[in-house]
């Protein structure tokens, strides 16, 4: 998002934030409007319309097909359903307003789009109403959207999928960028998952269509994050308004840090960051460790920054998003690293890939060594963390640099604590160790982000080979 | 009184830590200080549902559920007595 987005963002906060009633109709508008208004310009003009609808889409059948009879009243969700037709046809309508600041005036036809819409109801309709195939379309529903993000995450596949429509044009793209970049996707899928899993297994509360619509489109996560629980997001949506003098100051202050980290410190660090071309040209093993140190801080402070800003526009509406970093370069282990990391993230995917798959293994037929578990568990979740970056040699290199990494300090920590000397104990002991393990991990890490950043494994390979003077 | 406590700290120190003379505190953090790591919660979870016939789901596996044995004891018997 850009300062200005930022800026329009905080003041609809601000305004909701005053409201005494109707918090959660006034969010879903504007949410479902910043979902139109963000999604950045497409090669394919109509796109930049055709995708927003499309999330708007997913979400209506994700919900139509979570939810529980008491929610799915005519009664309770026609003011959300009316707000979010009334949005996607206000947007269709700028071909007529043309206020191309706002969004494009490259709309379609307002025919289609009302022929599009009455079909997505009609899905979204017998969704809810064909309750015994359920569990049947949730299952389809999460390969679908699994298969979506693994089209969007796959440069080979879109390019293939750009040819295509180039060849139906008859070569006239007119231009040469990858089509599809669905804005919030990474981050929408992953809520839509939890909520179809959670489903599955019984533990989802039932909400209403604006209370769920509210938890995956909420504008200032919707972009880059955190990944909430819909559990927890739909606790502080009930919340009464309006905020406490405190709950401004905190509002203000994260807002105030975030911008500072995103746009001074992590866009001053950009331009001594290492990249593919400081690696061909510079051969001083200094320099370059300088590089991957900024690098290594600016990633944090651009991450960590952009999240303080969406915590700090939640916190202006009374709704707390949970916390995504934890101080993570201080940490004296790679386990801590990866639990003040990402967070939200990490723990996704521990809930619904490493903890099933650990059980699973644990409690099988067939006993296995734990190291062998711990291995498979470790490097799987953590390539599958890569990959959900994009699907990159690159990103299963990074994946498995911190899978191994675990997988060393498990063993390694399971063999020394035993072994341990007394002085180990003492407070200064204690110390000692845990400065040498905030260094070790700090640079373990660092050293990590090679794979992430760099183009290609042989550069970050090269620039490896460079740091410790071995080319 | 403090049974749950004291037998999951126990466990934690014998079969995790390896350390059985190793006392922990029922007030310290366990999971968000890495001396829990994200392995041993799961056999963790498996025991406490053994011992005590009680579920842990896979998603309740991180700090923000329970960090301490306090925590962790209350969750167990707010599940028993339903």
């Amino acid at each position: 998002m850009t300062i200005l987005q930022i800026a329009i963002l905080t003041i609809a906060a601000i305004m909701i934030g005053q409201l005494h009633k109707g918090r959660s109709l006034a969010l879903l508008a504007v949410s479902t409007f910043a979902v139109f208004w963000l999604q950045p310009a497409e090669p394919y003009r109509t796109l930049v319309y055709w995708l927003p609808l499309a999330t708007l889409a997913i979400v209506v059948f994700s919900w139509a097909l979570t939810s529980i009879p008491e929610t799915r009243g005519w009664k309770q969700n026609w003011p959300a359903l009316a707000v979010m037709v009334g949005a996607a046809l206000l947007m269709d309508l700028n071909h007529s307003f043309r206020l191309t600041q706002v969004f494009t005036a490259d709309t379609p036809n307002l025919r289609y789009t009302l022929i599009v819409i009455i079909a997505i109801a009609a899905v979204a309709f017998s969704l809810a109403r064909w309750q015994r195939a359920n569990r049947f379309w949730q299952f389809i529903a999460f390969i679908g959207i699994v298969l979506i993000f693994v089209f969007l995450k796959s440069p080979v596949l879109l390019q293939k999928a750009r040819d295509a429509v180039a060849a139906l044009r008859a070569g006239n793209t007119g231009d040469t960028s990858i089509p599809f970049a669905w804005l919030g996707f990474s981050y929408l899928a992953f809520r839509l998952l939890h909520t179809i899993r959670d489903r599955q297994t019984g533990r989802l509360p039932s909400v209403t269509l604006a209370e769920y619509v509210n938890y995956v489109l909420f504008f200032p996560s919707f972009t880059a994050g955190p990944i909430d629980r819909l559990e927890r997001f739909i606790k502080e949506l009930r919340l009464p308004l309006p905020l406490a003098s405190e709950d401004w100051l905190d509002a203000g202050t994260r807002l105030l840090i975030g911008l500072f980290k995103k746009f001074v410190v992590a866009d001053l660090l950009a331009v001594i960051s290492i990249s593919d071309v400081l690696v061909a040209r510079v051969n001083h093993a200094g320099w370059l460790w300088l590089f991957l140190y900024a690098y290594t801080f600016r990633i944090y402070f651009d991450f960590s920054g952009y999240t303080d800003i969406a915590i700090g526009i939640g916190r202006l509406m009374g709704i707390r998003l949970p916390e995504n970093f934890l101080s993570p370069y201080l940490k004296p282990n790679l386990t801590q690293f990866w639990n003040s990391w990402h967070i939200t993230l990490t723990q996704w995917f521990r809930a619904y890939f490493f903890n099933p798959l650990t059980r699973v293994l644990r409690s099988g037929k067939i006993s296995m060594p734990v190291w062998i578990i711990i291995l498979v568990t470790q490097i799987s979740t953590m390539v599958l963390i890569g990959l959900w970056h994009g699907i990159a040699a690159g990103f299963v290199a990074w994946g498995l640099w911190h899978g191994a990494g675990l997988f060393i300090q498990n063993r390694w920590s399971d063999f020394i604590r035993p072994r341990l000397p007394a002085w180990t104990r003492t407070r200064s002991g204690q110390t000692i160790l845990n400065l040498a393990g905030i260094f070790l991990t700090f640079n373990f890490v660092a050293l990590g982000w090679l794979f992430f950043t760099l183009s290609t494994p042989a550069i970050a390979w090269q620039a490896m080979q460079k740091l410790f003077g071995m080319a | 009184m403090n049974e749950f406590q004291t037998t999951i700290g126990e466990y934690i120190s014998s079969s995790v830590l390896k350390q059985p003379k190793r006392q922990i505190r029922f007030d310290e953090p366990l999971i968000s200080s890495g001396l829990v790591d994200s392995f041993s919660l799961v056999d963790l979870a498996l025991f406490v549902e053994d011992q005590f016939g009680v579920h842990l789901d896979d998603t309740e596996l991180n700090a923000q559920t329970f960090d301490t044995l306090d925590q962790l004891a209350n969750l167990i018997q707010g599940r028993q007595s339903k």
